[in-house]
């Protein structure tokens, strides 16, 4: 086992609703190695929220672990390890776009000189060098967005979380977004898990596409993404890509009618 | 371009509006010039202006005290409460006698208990605590669930959610919340003068120069205890702006905070401790107050004047004096709480056809806001005479300005694309109104009805104490003459018990009429 693993093993979780268990994730596991994308997808109410939760130490699992490098999610927590992004940003309104950034080493309880000199790194490397003064409210949803993705990734944590991070932006912006993703996460290949309803993202950016089916979670099939990378986004226009997505939704759409 | 140009149009309607008050005054046109002219009301307030100091001084004093001992409680309570959920759920009882009292009820009791400025300071502070402690919660609970996340998926605790998300979250809140206190403590310390005899005061100088009949003097003070409530509302608007910026303040939760589940029995113990709370609060005030050396023939616990109400030594029992006086009063309190209602939903449908309208009609309402409304019913005293309109008018423009800013705020919520639905089918805006508007503010009707109800009774009362003389309101200054203090404190607790049921009533109307079309009350 190299640092960084990732193990999620038999991981349950019931909610109470209304006096009755709900089972929300059905005895889950998942391997990867330590540098991987993985992106999570699936009907709504298929737990890949859920999961993500338990992976950023959010929400605990009813049964089951779930290990980073050995670690438990709290430690990594500890740790200032972990890093996340949501989908519509989720900033401090209050807070200009460099003390947004800086955010997570004021919760953690340190800044260095070399802390000091990533916050200013991170927010060249997402493209809003001369916005560092700027508040949350003054800036395009695109913007905020990177802002999200620099907060993230500052810490320079061992496992990085993405819950539809580019979910609130159009089509256009969501592939530019993609592709400066791509080259961030080139830089540095941090394990990721990214939760996202988009196919074509999940396909260019992760390295395994786990299709999750709902009415209790599960994960349905594990597809390994051939491609290598640096991918270009015109990847998405290839027959193999095509035939790779086309795959992708039917074993959703299979399965939905199933349910049905 | 068409921005100035209506901006031009809704200047000329004041300047109209101020044309036509100041020609009425000088034609003596309303109930024999009790309505002056501006002019005249100017004229005669430089004319006086010697008077003023002492009066302005001893109301800005008190009210500011006031309310920075209230504000100071009511954060800490909301702090508590916003902590841990069940002292909410105890304090409940406390915070909806406070939110419903009259604070004119408590006038007579406060002037027995306290001499100086502690009446008019108490009062000022119990008329602050309630939207500042709502603000309080509501700013440090309803953030954004994953802001909160993130900082626990840095390893913070409570401790580091607190000091760098939830109390930077609550300041505009706060403020806005304190906003809506500060005209509150100016018309608390108001109040508590009209109880008290004579002394320095813009309420003692409004309620001395009421007997005189001077319209222009009464115009004048009336101005100038708005002027000071404005004061204290843009003093606190200046410092929300520089201090918080553009940040708007707390918007509505993502994740709700489902209540955690407790067994039936705990429920009902916290009940049960809510309703007790207020009763011990009673008690500990009455005790604490003897502590301090005041005698004990003026004061009442529960108990004593549980036993006094139906005693027979008396040749009328307290009981049946309380309640005729109550037969008298709340059939006026109900029709003029409708008659506000109404006509503040009438003004709304036509503010909705009607832009140009809305645009007089709302800077006014809020302006009212920060007016002292009710303190300043002695000028509607003069203008409608001392018989049943008197009350109805008062009772409406206590009622109308808050109803109205609610009704035409839901109102402008509604969805375009709802509107659109019928626009389509091309539908008139009656239909518009008709079909979609009307339905979908329905929770800010039932949420304007709450508001008002409180206000729509201790409308009644000061109309009563001033100007009828009947009913509970007179009754509330008669016991206090006759130094008969088992019916002060009668009349003050019944006043303070049929406001808090009255706003029980419209609250579960409310949630009933909700609940059937699947809606959620407005807060």
């Amino acid at each position: 086992m190299t640092v960084g693993d990732l193990r999620i093993e038999a991981v349950s979780r019931r909610f109470d609703v209304d006096g009755r268990a709900l089972l929300a994730l059905d005895s889950v596991s998942l391997e990867a190695p330590a540098g991987s994308f993985i992106a999570l997808i699936g009907p709504s109410g298929c737990g890949k929220s859920t999961l993500l939760r338990m992976l950023a130490g959010l929400d605990q699992p009813s049964e089951g672990t779930i290990r980073i490098g050995g670690l438990s999610p709290r430690t990594l927590q500890q740790r200032g390890a972990l890093g996340i992004a949501f989908q519509d940003a989720s900033l401090l309104p209050w807070r200009s776009v460099e003390a947004n950034v800086r955010f997570p080493f004021d919760v953690i309880g340190r800044m260095s000189e070399a802390d000091r000199r990533r916050v200013q790194e991170m927010i060249e490397l997402v493209g809003l060098g001369g916005f560092e003064q700027a508040l949350p409210g003054q800036l395009s949803g695109g913007m905020r967005q990177r802002v999200a993705i620099a907060r993230a990734l500052v810490s320079e944590p061992q496992l990085l979380l993405l819950d539809e991070p580019f979910g609130a932006l159009d089509q256009i912006l969501r592939r530019s977004m993609n592709r400066e993703l791509q080259k961030l996460w080139l830089k540095r290949p941090v394990t990721t898990v990214m939760v996202t309803h988009s196919v074509d993202e999940a396909i260019f950016l992760a390295d395994k596409v786990v299709v999750m089916t709902g009415r209790p979670g599960r994960i349905g099939r594990v597809i390994d993404v051939p491609f290598e990378r640096e991918r270009p986004l015109s990847l998405l226009n290839s027959a193999e890509c095509r035939q790779l997505e086309a795959e992708i939704l039917q074993l959703m759409f299979d399965h939905e009618n199933d349910d049905a | 371009m068409r921005d100035r140009r209506q901006r031009t149009t809704i200047a000329i309607g004041w300047l109209a509006l101020l044309l036509l008050w100041e020609v009425a005054g000088r034609l003596h046109w309303v109930a024999d010039g009790a309505l002056p002219s501006p002019s005249g009301v100017l004229r005669q307030l430089v004319e006086d202006w010697g008077d003023y100091p002492p009066h302005i001084w001893a109301t800005v004093r008190t009210s500011l005290i006031g309310f920075l001992v209230g504000n100071a409680v009511a954060v800490l309570c909301g702090f508590l409460m916003a902590s841990w959920r069940p002292v909410g759920r105890l304090l409940s009882g406390i915070n909806v006698t406070l939110f419903a009292m009259p604070p004119i009820a408590l006038t007579p009791i406060l002037v027995i208990a306290f001499d100086g400025d502690a009446p008019r300071i108490v009062l000022a502070a119990l008329a602050t605590y309630y939207p500042t402690m709502v603000a309080t919660v509501l700013g440090l609970t309803r953030i954004d669930s994953r802001l909160l996340d993130v900082v626990r998926l840095y390893g913070g605790g409570r401790w580091a959610a607190l000091r760098w998300v939830r109390l930077r979250h609550a300041l505009p809140t706060l403020l806005a919340g304190l906003r809506v206190a500060a005209p509150n403590a100016v018309l608390g310390s108001l109040l508590a003068e009209f109880g008290s005899g004579s002394g320095a005061g813009l309420g003692h100088y409004l309620i001395g120069s009421l007997g005189r009949g001077d319209p222009e003097r009464l115009w004048g003070i009336g101005l100038v205890a708005t002027a000071i409530s404005a004061l204290f509302y843009v003093a606190i608007l200046l410092v929300a702006r520089c201090w918080v910026g553009a940040q708007a303040p707390a918007q509505e939760s993502l994740g709700s905070q489902g209540d955690a589940a407790r067994g039936a029995g705990t429920q009902w113990l916290i009940t049960l401790v809510a309703v007790v709370l207020p009763l011990l609060a009673w008690w500990a005030a009455v005790w604490g107050l003897e502590q301090a050396g005041v005698s004990s023939f003026v004061l009442r616990t529960p108990a004593d004047l549980a036993a006094e109400l139906f005693s027979s030594t008396r040749p009328e029992s307290l009981a049946s004096i309380i309640g005729g006086a109550l037969l008298e009063t709340l059939p006026w309190c109900l029709a003029g709480m409708a008659l506000g209602l109404g006509f503040a939903l009438l003004l709304a449908i036509l503010g909705t056809l009607s832009p140009v309208l809305e645009r007089v009609l709302m800077p006014l309402s809020l302006l009212s806001q920060s007016m002292p409304l009710v303190a300043l019913t002695p000028l509607i005293v003069l203008i409608f005479g001392r018989d049943g309109a008197t009350i109805l008018a008062i009772t409406i423009s206590v009622t109308f300005f808050p109803a109205y800013v609610t009704l035409a705020q839901g109102m402008a919520l509604v969805p375009e694309a709802t509107q659109d639905c019928v626009r389509v089918l091309g539908g008139s805006r009656l239909k518009q109104v008709r079909l979609v508007s009307l339905p979908w503010s329905l929770p800010y009707l039932c949420a304007a009805a709450r508001l008002v109800a409180p206000r729509a009774f201790l409308g009644v009362m000061i109309a009563e104490w001033l100007a009828t003389g009947t009913g509970i309101g007179n009754l509330l200054n008669v016991a206090r003459g006759s130094l008969d203090y088992g019916l002060v404190w009668a009349v003050v607790v019944a006043a303070v018990l049929v406001s808090v049921l009255l706003y029980l009533m419209v609250t579960v109307i409310e949630q009933r009429v909700l609940k059937r079309f699947a809606m959620t009350p407005v807060q």
